[in-house]
């Protein structure tokens, strides 16, 4: 049976590193291939070595998707092409092709400059990798090979987010990546068609979750800047370079405007121009409301917003800051947030999502005194002989705020899709291992769910349709033999020859298979020996037989044949006697394939009648 | 005018600053996003409401039961296929300090469950993992357990035949209550013959209303552990001791003081306290009036409005009354439209006279599903107030919207 095979490499059962192979029709396929965030050991990066230990990539592959630009779906990319080695396609849209070498860049430099690991991949890699994209347009059906197809759809989670079909003749399977069901403030929300694939690899990031309405969280995010504001305080907002950054950027450009407010908004250095820069150049990707508007006025000018400078965060008086990374594991967001977390008037606002080991998580969850490495230079050491590296402990004064503005689709949003693509098979991924046994109920009400850890595969057996051309003369002929009109919604038994040629097939008459084909036809004939004690001469038991089957056969043809034969229809019977005893008489019967058993038995029955 | 004076004008106008958060959002479709940040939203809504929280639900709730202090459950009613389901309110809504610390403001689905019947009933039983459904059609009950920390899933354990009823007379859905007890036990019934209590592991029943009336049940609630008061749509009111066979008490309403000659439907709520001799019981029409009677003398009442409610043709399963549980004289009503409503029953009098609620909760009505023509208008389906945290109240209406809402008694901030 042909099958369709998934393999998460990471992301089974887990959030972060994303890369799941997806084998269909022959084609290998990686979804994604990110990194996770939460560790710095050989858990970083999805196990490569599955494919590896059995030949090289480029050899396994036939491409590569990254669905956005989030560092834990593309992150492991340049390892993978540069330093596992690829160099097979690799696809994505035009945005996640613009922004992800920049974020790329962004986290190289915090691991390989900062935390100074080697053994990570270096810009020149960054840039290697990025020659071998092949860019993405929605809508757009991409010809892998001359029969993988590939088509990017709308996933509404970042800028050019995208969800991806991949199709392999009849078969198929959609891959969602992260994606979000209900527009925003700069993006519109994720769609596809009803394209009912084998299997709908799905993210299940807030699945058992009924998430509280945007609004609410505005108004209480706002609620919370304003008053740290009012109090003097300064409020540090650690965010993913793109994306949330962007919208919450509109909401307080919006709030200060209306508000009056003076204080500074500042947005972490570098970043900034490139990616408002991306945000306008790709306006197309953003949602409708902000593109209808464009003409009057970029939402991406902001009045208030500034760049930050490192020497800005020693400033008195109250302020906004921008910063990255989000989950405060390295770089300026983590400078800022040292520096003010012994005050009590400060806040720091979580916006999203952060995985497990990193600050923000920590902080998120109550941890109010942190164990933080630093470097001899950031204290003042009184011994002299103190090590490189050591432990000093952070006292968290400052107010967190946890202010979830991540956009994936909730319990109802996955419903809604699985509604919208209709798929056979569900598969959920980038999800926390939790109790999920409801909801796989619930899907599987309709369609078998899957939910494989990583490492582990999962098999879909297919029923792809296989066109055939029917020659006119075999259809006649069936009609001919009477029984109901053919109907497209019932199977039909038909008999005929399947003629597979040229990559095309065709059901014919056997008659017309043999003529094209130029053979012969074969005869078959079975036969059977029947013993009997008879003391007559051979001729005379032939007639014997030959009377007695005439008045037990009433309605055969029976005929005696000079040459010594019976012929009842078709079936020939011939008699001799055996060598050792003349009076045993051995009875041949031989009939072609064609003569149906029942005949042979009803006549053998009748011999045996005396 | 432009838009986005317009849109203040909307919300000057509207006393409740969220009630105007999106209710002109089908016509502000060409706004830019930033002028879709309300100035209602930016500057008044925090004086109206400590905390609100906006939920959507994939199919419309008509119960909403506390199962913990954390935890209620909901559950649809269409025809057939029906979930049930387990919430877990988001810990930033309980914690007083430190708000900002717990992370999540999103209900997470803790447990879940299937059925094939409409949910218009569901009782938790205090105590226990246990939770009685009825479908509203007849008087059988179904039991679940409502699942471990083990298991996500929400089970049928078994059934409750609901009591024989005599020829003639149409089967309608039962009214529950429940209490802590030990082996669990539910009091249920249609209607005032066949009001009895069963212990749920065996099935036994353990006691039997003596009486042949016919009147249709509205509620049951326990006064104590074995006196209950079982009010009808009719607007009697029985009051029995499941510990007796003796005859319950039976109060009717007084007389309305203008007969409109049209059938009114009454709901009933009874205070719960320690003592039940204090408990004090409303009763509320369809027609919108509201009686407030002792426990001591049902026949009459001690005070009496009416309500600033849209009356309209209810069915018996559309409203709901309740007493406020850790605040005095506050009384939650809602199903005549899209609203909640709180009133204050310590001001009103012996004399009818028409009452203004004290905070009205319009969330519902100018929710972002509603569309503005060819639709019914979104009805609040059901209201309950926390048990513990005085103004704090979950609301689910028709669209599939729940709302958790800790309202500001504007008039008390105000005297202050």
């Amino acid at each position: 049976m042909p099958e369709i095979k998934v393999t998460p490499l990471g992301a089974g059962q887990d959030v972060g590193r994303s890369c799941i192979l997806v084998s269909i029709g022959g084609k290998n396929i990686m979804l994604d291939c990110g990194m996770h965030m939460g560790y710095n050991d050989d858990r970083r990066f999805p196990d490569f070595s599955y494919i590896t230990q059995n030949g090289r990539l480029t050899d396994f592959l036939d491409c590569v998707i990254i669905s956005h630009f989030h560092l834990d779906h593309c992150g492991a990319l340049p390892y993978m092409s540069e330093m596992v080695g690829y160099d097979g396609p690799i696809y994505m849209t035009h945005p996640t092709k613009a922004i992800c070498p920049i974020l790329l860049e962004d986290f190289r430099k915090i691991t390989v400059d900062k935390k100074g690991e080697t053994n990570f991949f270096t810009s020149q890699m960054i840039k290697d990798c990025m020659k071998k994209v092949i860019p993405l347009n929605l809508h757009q059906t991409v010809q892998v090979d001359d029969e993988l197809e590939i088509k990017a759809y709308y996933a509404g989670h970042v800028l050019g987010a995208a969800m991806v079909h991949i199709k392999v003749g009849s078969e198929s399977v959609v891959y969602t990546g992260d994606y979000n069901m209900t527009p925003d403030r700069h993006l519109g929300a994720a769609w596809i068609d009803k394209c009912r694939p084998d299997i709908l690899i799905s993210e299940s990031t807030y699945a058992t979750t009924i998430r509280d309405s945007k609004r609410c969280r505005e108004r209480d995010f706002l609620k919370k800047v304003h008053e740290t504001i009012e109090r003097g305080g300064k409020v540090l907002i650690p965010v993913f370079a793109l994306g949330r950054a962007q919208e919450l950027c509109i909401l307080l450009e919006t709030f200060w405007e209306r508000m009056n407010l003076k204080a500074p908004i500042y947005f972490s250095t570098g970043l900034t121009e490139k990616a408002n820069h991306y945000y306008k150049l790709f306006i197309t990707w953003t949602n409708q409301k902000i593109r209808k508007t464009f003409v009057q006025r970029n939402m991406f000018e902001f009045k208030h917003i500034k760049a930050f400078d490192r020497s800005y965060a020693d400033n008195p008086g109250p302020m906004v800051v921008f910063a990255t990374p989000g989950m405060l594991h390295a770089g300026q967001s983590l400078q800022i947030f040292k520096k003010w977390a012994g005050n009590e008037k400060n806040m720091v606002i979580m916006p999203g999502y952060c995985v497990q080991g990193t600050i923000g998580h920590k902080i998120l969850n109550g941890q109010r005194k942190l164990e933080m490495e630093g470097r001899a230079t950031s204290v003042t050491l009184c011994c002299p002989l103190a090590p490189i590296k050591l432990q000093i402990v952070l006292d968290v004064k400052l107010q967190v705020e946890y202010m979830s503005f991540s956009a994936h689709a909730d319990a109802k949003g996955i419903m809604q899709l699985i509604r919208m693509a209709e798929p056979r098979n569900m598969v959920l991924v980038h999800g926390e291992a939790v109790k999920m046994e409801f909801l796989k109920g619930k899907i599987e009400q309709e369609f078998n769910c899957y939910m494989p850890a990583n490492g582990e595969t999962i098999t879909v057996t297919t029923n792809p349709s296989v066109p055939v051309d029917i020659s006119l003369n075999l259809l006649k002929r069936e009609m001919a033999l009477g029984g109901p009109l053919p109907d497209p919604k019932k199977p039909r038994t038909m008999h005929g020859t399947l003629i597979m040629k040229e990559n095309s097939l065709k059901l014919v008459s056997s008659e017309q298979a043999l003529k094209e084909l130029g053979l012969n036809e074969h005869q078959l004939r079975f036969t059977c020996r029947v013993q009997l004690q008879d003391p007559h001469s051979d001729p005379d038991t032939l007639h014997r037989i030959y009377t007695h089957l005439k008045s037990v056969l009433k309605g055969y043809t029976i005929q005696h044949l000079p040459d010594g034969t019976v012929m009842v229809e078709s079936i020939v019977i011939k008699v001799s006697s055996s060598a050792e005893d003349t009076n045993t008489k051995v009875l041949l019967l031989s009939w072609s394939y064609q003569v149906k058993y029942f005949q042979c038995s009803y006549l053998t029955d009748g011999l045996y009648r005396d | 005018m432009t838009e986005e004076e317009e849109e203040e004008d909307n919300n000057s106008r509207s006393d409740g600053a969220l009630h105007a958060v999106g209710w002109r959002r089908r016509k502000r479709r060409l706004l830019s996003p930033a002028a879709r940040v309300h100035l209602s939203v930016l500057r008044g809504t925090h004086q109206w409401y400590k905390d609100l929280h906006v939920y959507q639900l994939e199919h419309p709730t008509q119960v909403i039961e506390w199962t913990s202090g954390r935890t209620v459950c909901v559950a649809g009613f269409s025809p057939s296929k029906n979930e049930i389901l387990e919430l877990r309110l988001p810990r930033k809504l309980f914690a007083d300090e430190n708000k900002g610390l717990c992370a999540e403001r999103d209900f997470k689905v803790v447990h879940g469950g299937f059925t094939d019947r409409p949910v218009r009933c569901l009782r938790h039983v205090p105590g226990t993992r246990c939770a009685v459904t009825g479908d509203g059609l007849s008087s059988n009950l179904q039991v679940w357990d409502l699942g471990g920390d083990d298991s996500d899933v929400i089970r049928r354990t078994g059934s409750i035949e609901g009591r024989r009823r005599r020829t003639g007379v149409s089967e309608g859905g039962s009214s529950i209550a429940a209490r802590p007890s030990s082996p669990p036990q539910i009091l249920h019934g249609a209607q005032i013959s066949d009001v009895q209590l069963t212990e749920l592991s065996s099935g036994q029943t353990l006691y039997q209303l003596e009486s042949d009336s016919a009147d249709p049940l509205s509620s049951l609630h326990f006064l104590s552990d074995a006196v209950f008061l079982a009010g009808c749509s009719n607007g009697n009111i029985y009051v029995a001791d499941t510990r007796t066979s003796a005859a319950p008490q039976l109060s009717p309403p007084p007389p309305p003081p203008v007969s409109s000659g049209e059938s009114v439907l009454w709901w009933t709520d009874a205070s719960a306290g320690p003592d039940p001799s204090g408990c004090r019981v409303v009763r509320l029409s369809s027609s919108g009036q509201a009686l407030v009677s002792d426990l001591r003398n049902l026949g009459g009442a001690v005070s009496r409005a009416q309500l600033d409610v849209q009356t309209r043709r209810c069915g018996p399963d559309d409203v709901r009354v309740s007493w406020a549980p850790a605040l005095d004289d506050c009384i939650a009503v809602s199903g005549f439209s899209g609203a909640v409503q709180i009133y204050d029953a310590s001001v009103w009098t012996s004399e009818l006279q028409e009452a203004r609620p004290l905070f009205e909760h319009r969330g519902h009505a100018v929710s972002p599903e509603q569309s503005d023509d060819g639709v019914p208008p979104i009805l609040v389906t059901s209201h309950v107030w926390h048990p513990e945290r005085p103004r704090t109240l979950l609301s689910a209406a028709s669209d599939g919207s729940v709302h958790v809402w800790d309202w500001v008694d504007q008039s008390a901030a105000d005297k202050r």
